[in-house]
């Protein structure tokens, strides 16, 4: 069976649920897979509505996982009316904007029912450091209870109505979250028989000073 | 000649029996007096749980309900050795073996009646 | 008693040995290994005591649940950061004399795991190792090799002296300090006092 567009997804999930802002996520990678971004707010409530709905009933999370997104500098051109030489044109000028990092926590959902999917949703977070809470899917889909510990440990999304939020990997009391992109590994390079590129640079600081010939 | 007295030969394996017993713990107790230093330490003599840290004492009280509830998961356990030959063979078996099967479950199922009644099942 | 004159009794019929000997020889064929596998080496390490292998020929079939019973620990998988106090507080439990054979790559250096945030890169950094093996995972065969090394080990060990094994020093420690769980890393990264690293000189 075929699932609706994700167009239709987003249709029937504004007229089912008033306030929810579902977006469309383009993908320009050649699985050109596009995804649907749920606002905090109503995550819980489109969830359900995802898996209780006659005609998609996603019953299964197959898949959560996390990205983490650094600040990025966007460069754009913008046209912009400028007076030159007393003439007034349309000139082209480069725009630096930023756009603030964030941390991603994305499911994939399939329906066992109707034998179709995948649906890809997407939570985000406001920032990477202090407002990192997105709204815990588990009590809809059960088995998203040990991803989601998963991400909080090595992404730090805080998931609220999870019911047992323990770090899985690392214990309690592990500082970082190594998932990251700026973590940094402890150095214990000292010993690495075959090093080679970044590896080769980190043991580099270990090597015992070159003999003189 | 005198004959031995007849109770010698059990004194004599009542010694023989003893040195068989006690001279290997002499022997190892005297070679670590003599080789083997004795290193106790914390870990060491720490309670053994699976490399953990253990929490509080080993000595604990279980409560006596435990067992009552053991004893009955016991009963039901044995049952299902006796029901699985049972229903495998079920198709061939005349009616009196089945009567008898009834019966015997029915003996079970009382006693489990009778202890539910009684509130072994409550685990207050 | 020199080697000539044993020769010579063994032809008489006289088999003549030391207490060390004797001692070693009886240490030697009755291993108990400690019963716990980390990853998939133990699938390994399970298929070596079964009838197709048969660790018993070498006297150590009897596989200890408890490390007081226990004379050698088979590191067999990855040890991951959050397992490796565990693992060094269960090698401080077993009674001495004690040995370890690090079974696979994991064990012996981190392996394909080497650059994980979670893996400890070699068990040799907090106990230490008799016999390496390296392989991913390693056969059977390779296993009992490790073992024939360590019985050719133990055969050697002498029973006073200088050079006299851990076990029979009064001054040699026989527990290891169990690393803490740090904010960053486990606490300390490494025993100095058991692991150096090998010394590395690169060609320029």
């Amino acid at each position: 069976m075929v699932m609706e567009t994700l167009e239709q997804i987003k249709a029937r999930i504004e007229n089912a649920i008033s306030g929810a802002k579902p977006e469309i996520i383009p993908n320009e990678s050649p699985s050109a897979q596009r995804s649907l971004l749920l606002d905090p707010a109503h995550a819980v409530e489109v969830a359900k509505f995802l898996r209780d709905d006659s005609q998609l009933r996603l019953d299964y999370c197959s898949n959560v996982t996390g990205v983490d997104w650094l600040d990025l500098i966007i460069k754009e051109k913008v046209k912009v009316k400028k007076v030159v030489e007393g003439v007034e044109k349309e000139v082209e000028e480069p725009v630096e904007r930023k756009r603030p990092g964030y941390l991603e926590a994305v499911y994939h959902l399939y329906s066992m029912a109707l034998k179709h999917g995948p649906l890809i949703i997407r939570l985000r977070t406001e920032n990477r450091a202090d407002k990192n809470h997105v709204p815990s899917l588990t009590p809809v889909w059960r088995g998203a209870e040990f991803q989601e510990r998963e991400i909080y440990d090595l992404y730090g999304i805080i998931f609220d109505g999870h019911p047992d939020l323990r770090r899985i990997l690392m214990w309690e009391g592990f500082a970082d979250h190594p998932m990251r992109k700026d973590y940094v590994e402890p150095d214990d390079y000292e010993y690495e028989p075959t090093p080679h590129d970044e590896v080769l640079e980190k043991t580099k600081q270990h090597h015992s000073p070159e003999p003189k010939p | 000649m005198n004959q031995p007295d007849p109770y010698l030969v059990i004194v004599v394996f009542l010694v023989a029996a003893t040195l068989f017993a006690v001279a290997p713990l002499l022997l190892a107790w005297i070679w670590a007096r003599t080789f083997s230093p004795r290193k106790p330490g914390p870990d060491k003599n720490a309670i053994y749980e699976c490399g953990l840290e253990s929490k509080g004492d080993a000595w604990v009280q279980f409560r006596s309900e435990y067992y009552l509830y053991g004893i009955i998961f016991l009963i039901f356990d044995v049952e299902t050795i006796f029901l699985l030959p049972f229903a495998v063979a079920f198709t061939k078996l005349p009616v009196g073996a089945f009567i008898a099967m009834m019966v015997f479950l029915l003996l079970l199922v009382e006693g489990l009646v009778w202890a539910w009644r009684k509130g072994v099942l409550k685990w207050s | 008693m020199n080697e000539g004159l044993r020769s010579e009794l063994s032809k008489q019929g006289i088999f003549t040995t030391t207490l060390g000997d004797l001692y070693n020889w009886g240490r030697k064929n009755s291993v108990w290994p400690l019963q716990f596998g980390l990853a998939c080496c133990a699938i390994e390490m399970i298929a070596t005591t079964m009838a197709r292998y048969d660790l018993a020929r070498f006297g150590a079939e009897v596989f200890r649940p408890s490390p007081r019973q226990a004379d050698l620990m088979i590191v067999a998988g990855t040890v991951t950061k959050k397992m490796a106090p565990q693992v060094v507080r269960l090698y401080n439990q077993m009674p001495e004399p004690k040995y370890v054979i690090a079974m696979g790559a994991c064990a012996i250096s981190g392996g394909p795991f080497k650059q994980g945030y979670n893996v400890l890169k070699g068990i040799d950094r907090f106990i230490p190792v008799d016999v390496h093996i390296p392989g991913c995972p390693p056969r059977p065969e390779a296993l009992i090799h490790a073992f024939m090394t360590l019985q050719k080990k133990i055969e050697t060990q002498q029973l006073t002296g200088v050079n006299r094994p851990r076990h029979l020093d009064a001054e040699a420690p026989s527990e290891f300090p169990v690393p803490k769980f740090g904010g960053h890393d486990l606490e300390p990264p490494n025993n100095p006092a058991v692991w150096h690293a090998p010394k590395l000189v690169r060609e320029p």
